[in-house]
């Protein structure tokens, strides 16, 4: 018994919830391997995405919050080719009107959109990440120059991407709201420790 | 035992960083509630355990990552208990997954795991239930659910596979009177809307020969899921002779758009030789995650046929569940 008190008092030390078991956690292996083909190998890099960065994406991103599911470690992985960095890969999730949406988002080491893929997406709208010119207004833009496309509600995409989105106006504005909140919480949690790849 | 923790130490030694980086780690405790209606009998089950996963890495990228749960489990009047325990009021630290999954290798080579894991089977492989009232039957279907030994699996861009040999020995890390498992699925990629997959197993354990065939899938549709896995096999006790078994497990679900709240119904059906009749069940359960810590879990499974005891199976199970 005195084992299972120093185990609780140990662990209650600590803040690392994550609601399921981690032998369901998955590497999204194929994923990676398409958007970065000529990747060898990948680093992880995990970090603990807490009521902090929660507050943090409030702050800079008003009228929006991070799923419970999004708060907890998370990986970040970095796509090597042998012992060079390539550029980053992040997965993040975003509430929708089809259960949650998840992106998977390739960065440079700038932290600029490379490209981006639905990992999951129940909306039988999700074949609009096909559609090039919708994903071009995303790709080489960062944070800032991002963020000048949302309206002034925080949530809806301004007129200059949804006229891309055809008839899909509400996810588009997922994807922006996800590619923001990816784009800010990559710098804040792991801005210092990338800094090694792009020196 | 001894390999595995060998080559967690050698790991940790020759990998890059501190141990604690990309370390995660829970405290996980659950109590259930199992109200058996037909025997009329309650009992409750005790769980609390240290939930671990660690990536090891090299300057150049990954290694691979190890998971270990190691959870202290007392029971309280249950009937029936698992093999893992002595009485219905027995207490034990029990391993659940504690392995290490090698992910280095090179292009097309596999990657390579070692240790306690789930054996690659049907729609568990793409589905944890452990420590939910969620269940595919797993255990009940092949004899166990995790196994100690070895297996090769890899993640391609049109399929994945994962494929085992393990002892057979169930908690044990060693074979039982020549126990063995043999067992694999390999599938679609398990990220997408339509999923589908083949699974085969050849076992002994316990004394108790099985042979599975398996075609399972999953489908999702906006917020609902309809997933199904069918098995069709012999099994052989005590060496006696081989009976054909049918085995069909359906499922509907559906979950909330903010993922708190998911419902399912599952309907199972079970058909052996020389057996009076089939065995039909259904399962309804509910699970409500309050945060990323805490959820409450309540499910009802009630047997439809009668079996020859006389007494339909009618089993409400209740589960709180918090992970820190």
């Amino acid at each position: 018994m005195k084992i299972v008190i120093v185990l609780i008092l140990f662990v209650f030390s600590l803040q690392n919830a994550y609601a399921e078991a981690y032998c369901s956690l998955r590497d999204p292996v194929a994923q990676i391997k398409k958007l970065y083909p000529q990747k060898t190998n990948q680093l992880s890099i995990v970090k603990t995405v807490d009521t902090h960065t929660r507050n943090q994406v409030k702050l800079a991103l008003p009228s929006n919050d991070l799923h419970f599911s999004e708060l907890g470690q998370h990986t970040l992985y970095v796509a090597m080719k042998n012992t060079q960095a390539l550029g980053y890969i992040h997965v993040r999730s975003e509430q929708s009107k089809w259960g949650l949406v998840e992106i998977i988002w390739a960065l440079d080491k700038n932290l600029r959109i490379i490209d981006f893929s639905f990992q999951r997406c129940r909306s039988p709208k999700r074949k609009m990440i096909d559609n090039e010119s919708f994903k071009s207004v995303f790709i080489g833009k960062n944070y800032e120059e991002l963020k000048i496309l949302l309206s002034s509600d925080g949530i809806t995409a301004k007129s200059i991407l949804l006229e891309k989105a055809g008839n899909a106006p509400e996810l588009a504005s997922v994807v922006l709201r996800c590619a923001l909140k990816t784009l800010l919480i990559t710098d804040v949690l792991w801005g210092e420790e990338l800094k090694k790849f792009n020196p | 035992m001894r390999m595995f923790l060998l080559l967690l130490v050698l790991f940790s030694v020759s990998s890059y960083g501190e141990f604690s980086d990309n370390l995660r780690w829970s405290l996980d405790a659950s109590v259930r509630l199992n109200k058996d209606i037909a025997a009329n009998n309650t009992s409750r089950i005790y769980a609390l355990g240290l939930d671990t996963h660690k990536i090891f890495s090299f300057a150049s990228g990954d290694i691979g990552y190890a998971v270990g749960q190691l959870y202290f489990t007392k029971l309280s009047n249950q009937m029936p208990f698992s093999s893992l325990f002595n009485s219905p009021d027995d207490e034990q630290f029990v391993i659940r997954e504690a392995h290490f999954n090698y992910t280095a290798s090179p292009k097309w080579w596999p990657n390579i795991r070692i240790g306690h894991f789930t054996l690659p089977f049907g729609l568990e492989e793409s589905i944890d239930t452990n420590g939910r009232l969620l269940d595919y039957y797993h255990g009940k279907n092949l004899g166990t659910k995790l196994d100690w030994g070895l297996g090769l699996n890899k993640v391609m861009s049109p399929i994945e596979y994962n494929i085992s040999y393990t002892l057979g020995g169930k908690d044990q890390p060693k074979s039982i009177d020549g126990s063995y498992v043999f067992s694999g699925r390999i599938g679609s990629l398990s990220h997408y809307d339509f999923i589908i997959g083949l699974s085969f197993l050849a076992a002994k354990i316990d004394n108790i020969q099985r042979k599975r065939f398996a075609i399972d899938w999953q489908y999702y549709w906006q917020t609902w899921g309809f997933l199904g896995e069918l098995a069709l096999g012999k099994e052989d006790e005590f060496q006696q002779e081989w009976q054909k078994e049918k085995y069909c497990l359906l499922e509907l679900n559906n979950t909330l758009i903010n993922e708190q709240l998911k419902l399912y119904g599952q309907y199972i059906f079970n058909d052996r030789e020389g057996e009076h009749q089939n065995h039909q069940l259904i399962n309804i359960g509910v699970s409500y995650q309050m945060d990323a810590k805490l959820e409450l879990s309540i499910s009802s499974r009630k047997q439809l046929s009668t079996p020859e005891s006389g007494k339909k199976q009618n089993l409400v199970r209740f589960q709180l569940r918090y992970r820190y």
